[in-house]
């Protein structure tokens, strides 16, 4: 917590000028540069195209009273699923309650270390690094030391041809300020909130600042098999300041699952 | 305020809040379900190791609930939360030694096995740290 407040102004203003630095460069791989006025008042969110570049928290953050001028997302609408998929859904998520309720956790991804994947990294458990190259946007969640990479302008293969992945194939593009991201080949196993997906699902996303320290994440994800109907929400993250990421390699995990299907705590000597 | 009191007000302030919210949050690696926050113990004796790595840190101690007067000394297996976490809340690596006498308040294991997990722990030299927003403060003194 130390780290984002400290130096905040030195460090606003060096970020300031990184951003004008990349925008510049960024200008010159993928927009028109006439369309760029030559220099914005500081209060104005700055180019996109550059000043997503950065570190990221998800906002507001577990202890964080929200600002006033950002209001959090609502919360996350349980998935549209088709009235065939619901029952056995529900009947899934009442018994994982119940487990937890009785102190018996259920085997879950994480129980084996297997990273989220999308779109469960990009809800922001850790802090979240933007990179923003010629031609590519980065996204690296240091939780599981999980890296997805967009491709500006690139096209996606068709459902049938995209090999399954934890974070998929990604194609970007700007419409004006945001960026517009398609993804679709998520692996089976990858479910976000337990919900089933076909190779048909795609995850569209509206990533834009909505000032030069606040972000969102608008994301619908449509699946013509399982979804009756979009399933939308929005994630939001605050620019962390003088933060450097840390590696996360999931080298010691101590859980297990017993005979009983619970996920238990290995003792140590 | 001093560095080290000042860096303790600040895990209490980020702790402080978060009970309610510790069970509806995503967590780092997995539930706590495991782990009953509601009969919360205070654990003092000598760490036999200190394990500082993802998905979470643990420290390796033998000692005995303090509130049991009948209690033998016996291992006790503490976990923490991620290194992430923790740095981000002013842990150090290196911060807790094979061979320190520290207490620790933990959440224990429903199973009755020794081990729990951490809820705040008290370093030889008296500072307190918290185990960051997910897994929630102390309950007890």
């Amino acid at each position: 917590m130390k780290k984002m407040t400290r130096h905040k102004g030195a460090v606003l203003a060096s970020a300031a000028m990184l951003g004008l630095l990349a925008s510049a460069a960024v200008a010159a791989a993928d927009a028109p540069a006439e369309t760029r006025p030559a220099a914005k008042p500081a209060a104005k969110i700055p180019n996109a195209r550059a000043a997503m570049t950065g570190q990221w928290n998800r906002y507001p953050e577990i202890d964080e009273k929200p600002h006033p001028d950002f209001p959090p997302a609502a919360p996350i609408p349980p998935p549209p699923l088709k009235a065939q998929y619901k029952a056995e859904y529900d009947a899934l998520r009442k018994k994982l309650a119940e487990a937890e309720a009785a102190g018996k956790p259920l085997y879950s991804n994480y129980t084996a270390c297997i990273p989220d994947g999308m779109p469960a990294m990009m809800m922001g458990m850790f802090p979240m690094e933007v990179l923003q190259t010629p031609g590519q946007v980065t996204i690296i969640q240091e939780a599981y030391n999980q890296v997805r990479r967009i491709y500006m302008g690139e096209k996606l293969p068709a459902f049938e041809d995209a090999e399954p992945l934890f974070w998929g194939h990604s194609t970007g593009k700007w419409e004006g300020d945001t960026l517009v991201v398609e993804t679709i080949g998520i692996k089976d196993n990858v479910k976000f909130r337990d919900t089933p997906h076909s190779n048909q699902m795609r995850i569209s996303e509206r990533i834009r600042l909505l000032s030069p320290n606040m972000m969102e994440d608008e994301v619908t994800v449509t699946d013509p098999v399982y979804l009756d109907g979009p399933w939308k929400w929005r994630w939001m993250y605050k620019r962390m300041h003088d933060y450097k990421m840390l590696e996360y390699v999931c080298e010691s995990n101590r859980e297990y699952i017993d005979e009983t299907g619970a996920a238990r705590m290995k003792l140590g000597k | 305020m001093n560095k080290s009191t000042a860096r303790f007000t600040r895990a209490i302030v980020l702790g402080a809040g978060c009970a309610l919210a510790a069970v509806s949050v995503a967590f780092a690696h997995h539930s706590f379900a495991m782990f009953d926050s509601d009969h919360q113990i205070k654990v003092s004796g000598k760490v036999t190791g200190f394990q500082w790595a993802n998905p979470h840190v643990y420290i390796e101690m033998d000692g005995k609930n303090v509130k049991d007067e009948q209690a033998q000394v016996q291992h006790y297996t503490v976990e923490c939360a991620s290194p992430g976490i923790l740095t981000r809340i002013g842990w150090k690596f290196n911060m807790v030694k094979a061979g320190d006498e520290i207490t620790v308040i933990i959440a224990p294991l429903r199973t009755g096995e020794p081990g729990g997990l951490l809820k705040q722990v008290t370093l030889p030299d008296g500072r307190k740290f918290l185990n960051g927003g997910p897994a929630g403060k102390p309950n007890i003194e």
